[in-house]
């Protein structure tokens, strides 16, 4: 896709900007503070050389020392009035303060010098936004949910590019320890994981880290390993067992939050989703959180399975309840 | 015929232009002077795309200010404030433009992508030197994409102008216009929420961006109602972000079980308060503490354990987890007829878990 004007407008502002603050800057230099291509830099540097006031003689244009530029050096010479830095546009503002609010969830994975560089570009921002930094109309909260020590672990793994050894609980509440070289830290909205290579399974993994239970850095050094462009996505797996499910309309967060493998309307609001299940514990958790508005369930062991576990746990509470167990 | 001036560079003389102006600048003498203009074919398209490059310029932060002649109303001319027009003073280090760049990606929805990387752009201005990426190596943070409604609702909070639509309740399953004065968006559990006045009800209202259908139209005009107070904003954002310090819930725990839940234990407190039962469900299992801030959002992750983990303290907490148990258990009597419900609510049960599931 084409860069918009726009974007190229703000980033040779940008450049007049910092051009006036710094004498000479190799191209090179140029491109990597603005994250572009030389190639682009010397493309809007042209640009600039023919831009102006009115009349467009040449003490009308931006200038540049056209000897230092032969070297491949950037000097500014004429900025034409635009050498102070833009402020940022109220949008702008919000979106950025905002994605910043939601870094301080991931603290405890960042260490003194990337949490003392969260406080202090979060504060400088907030300065440049004013205003608008009072009521930032958009709240994100990412869900890190984490032990502190495990989100630690991952940080410094992550960081100094090391094995970790985990002790992880999965969806089926089993226990079990393993080595894996950690890819990256994916945190939402929702809830976060950490994208592995699991060296017993010789495969990519992801593991939910709020259900990481120890995580320990290694002395190995973590491997890299050849990932998928969408290993991070969460994918319906074929082997799992197909459950088709009947909801109500009330339960449409089922179809939006959950990977699904086809989501089919019907009549009445109602829907149906298919998923496939690998872990059948997974599948009674999400069938007593909406049991309210399930419909019907296919195959109906499954319906069965999770009314007879529902009927075990309301057992347990029995000694709390007195005589209202069992009721309905 | 000379090669086509392109946007970027247009647009550029058209900011130093107005820049420079000792004055102001009529369209007339942009179309006339400013390298560019002269490109449009007709006074329809120099109109059209002066207004869109001023709009564009407006968006980019950029003050462009309207100056009319004293007497002479239609008289209309343009130039831009320098005074408003910088950043105030401010330096960033290669370790904080890294932060940027990870905040900058942190957004999936592509209109809060493109305003969070110009702002990135504006600030390497300031940078003293160029980010350093590795001090955020190997953390992907994401925020989800909160669809076509999104960017309106932004700018109709920003502005506080009320709007209008169609919503689809999924309590009712109900669709209709829906009139509100939007406060605020958040981004909890997997969903984008707006969280606004319903001027029909004259109450707060929550509304998943997921189940508004169709535009998002302004009514009336910006700064058309007073914000909300602290108050009525904490109000109605209390299902969804928990008000107050956080709370510990007593749990009787199978032994070798819940291991997820153990490792975010805290101590038991010495003189803990037990419902009466509780020393019975506590025969075999270890009474664990565990702090939490939404008693529906704890109680929907404990159900996922069945019997291998009680609920003793606080009762909203339990109660909750009891009522999703009994209809659970009657998934076996299934299908069910449409609309019948195999539970009903108590009224009281929490209106934690209708509002934020269902708004």
């Amino acid at each position: 896709m084409p860069e918009r004007a726009s974007d190229r407008l703000v980033r040779m502002l940008g450049m007049i900007a910092y051009l006036e603050r710094h004498e000479d800057v190799p191209v090179d230099q140029v491109a990597a503070q603005f994250g572009v291509t030389p190639e682009q830099v010397m493309a809007d540097v042209d640009t600039l050389w023919v831009t102006g006031t009115p009349g467009y003689l040449p003490d009308d244009l931006i200038d540049f020392d056209a000897s230092s530029y032969e070297q491949g050096v950037v000097r500014l010479t004429e900025g034409r009035g635009v050498t102070r830095p833009l402020r940022l546009g109220p949008r702008e503002g919000v979106a950025l303060l905002a994605a910043l609010r939601s870094l301080t969830a991931l603290r405890p994975a960042l260490d003194a010098e990337r949490a003392a560089a969260l406080d202090s570009v979060l504060a400088k921002v907030q300065a440049a936004t004013g205003d608008a930094a009072a009521g930032v109309p958009v709240d994100v909260e990412l869900q890190v949910g984490a032990v502190p020590a495990v989100a630690a672990a991952i940080g410094a793994a992550l960081t100094g590019r090391r094995r970790l050894r985990l002790r992880y609980v999965d969806a089926s509440d089993v226990l079990t320890e393993r080595d894996v070289d950690p890819v990256r830290l994916v945190s939402q909205d929702e809830h976060s994981y950490l994208l592995a290579w699991s060296l017993a399974a010789d495969a990519e993994r992801k593991f939910r880290v709020d259900r990481i239970v120890e995580a320990t850095v290694l002395d190995a050094p973590a491997d890299e390993h050849p990932l998928a462009d969408d290993a991070d996505v969460f994918q319906p797996d074929a082997s799992g067992e197909l459950v088709t499910v009947r909801l109500a309309g009330r339960a449409r967060w089922v179809a939006e939050s959950v990977p699904v493998e086809r989501t089919r309307e019907l009549a009445d609001g109602m829907f149906e989703v298919d998923l496939r299940v690998v872990q059948p514990a997974w599948l009674r958790h999400l069938l007593v959180q909406v049991a309210d508005e399930v419909i019907d369930v296919r195959p109906p062991h499954v319906a069965q399975d999770t009314a007879g576990a529902a009927r075990a746990a309301l057992e347990a509470y029995g000694p709390l309840l007195g005589t209202t167990t069992g009721e309905a | 015929m000379p090669p086509a001036i392109p946007p970027a560079e247009r647009l550029l003389n058209l900011v130093i232009a107005l820049v420079n102006t000792p004055g102001r600048m009529t369209k007339e003498q942009v179309r006339t002077s400013v390298a560019g203009y002269g490109d449009a074919r007709s006074d329809e398209a120099f109109e059209r795309m002066f207004e869109r490059d001023k709009d564009t310029l407006r968006e980019l932060g950029i003050p462009v200010l309207t100056v009319t002649h004293a007497g002479h109303g239609d008289d209309i001319g343009y130039r831009i404030d320098t005074a408003t027009w910088s950043l105030p003073p401010i330096e960033l280090t290669a370790a904080e433009l890294g932060v940027l760049a990870l905040a900058a990606q942190v957004w999936q929805d592509q209109s809060l992508r493109a305003d969070s990387t110009r702002a990135l752009t504006k600030l390497r201005a300031v940078g003293t030197a160029p980010e350093a990426h590795d001090l955020v190596a190997g953390l992907a943070p994401r925020v989800r994409a909160g669809g076509d409604a999104f960017a309106p609702l932004v700018d109709a909070v920003q502005n506080r102008q009320a709007v209008r639509f169609t919503y689809h309740a999924a309590t009712t399953g109900e669709v209709r216009e829906r009139r509100v004065e939007p406060w605020k968006l958040l981004a909890r559990r997997g969903g984008w929420v707006l969280l606004a006045r319903d001027r029909d009800r004259g109450a707060s209202r929550s509304f998943r961006l997921s189940r508004i259908r169709g535009t998002v139209r302004p009514v009336g005009s910006p700064g058309g109602f007073e914000p909300p107070t602290a108050q009525e904003l904490a109000d109605a954002s209390r299902a969804w972000v928990g008000d107050g310090p956080e709370r510990t819930a007593l749990l009787a725990v199978t032994p070798q079980r819940a291991g997820a839940l153990r490792a975010r234990a805290t101590p038991v407190p010495s003189d803990v308060a037990l419902p009466p039962g509780a020393d019975v469900v506590l025969r075999g299992r270890d009474l664990v503490a565990v702090p939490y801030r939404l008693h529906w959002e704890l109680a929907e992750e404990l159900v996922g354990y069945g019997d291998a983990v009680v609920v003793l303290d606080p009762p909203q907490v339990r109660d909750a987890v009891v009522r999703m148990l009994r209809v659970a258990a009657t998934l076996d009597r299934l299908p069910r007829v449409t609309g019948e419900r195999a539970f009903a609510r108590p009224a009281e049960a929490g209106p934690d878990v209708e509002e934020a599931r269902g708004a």
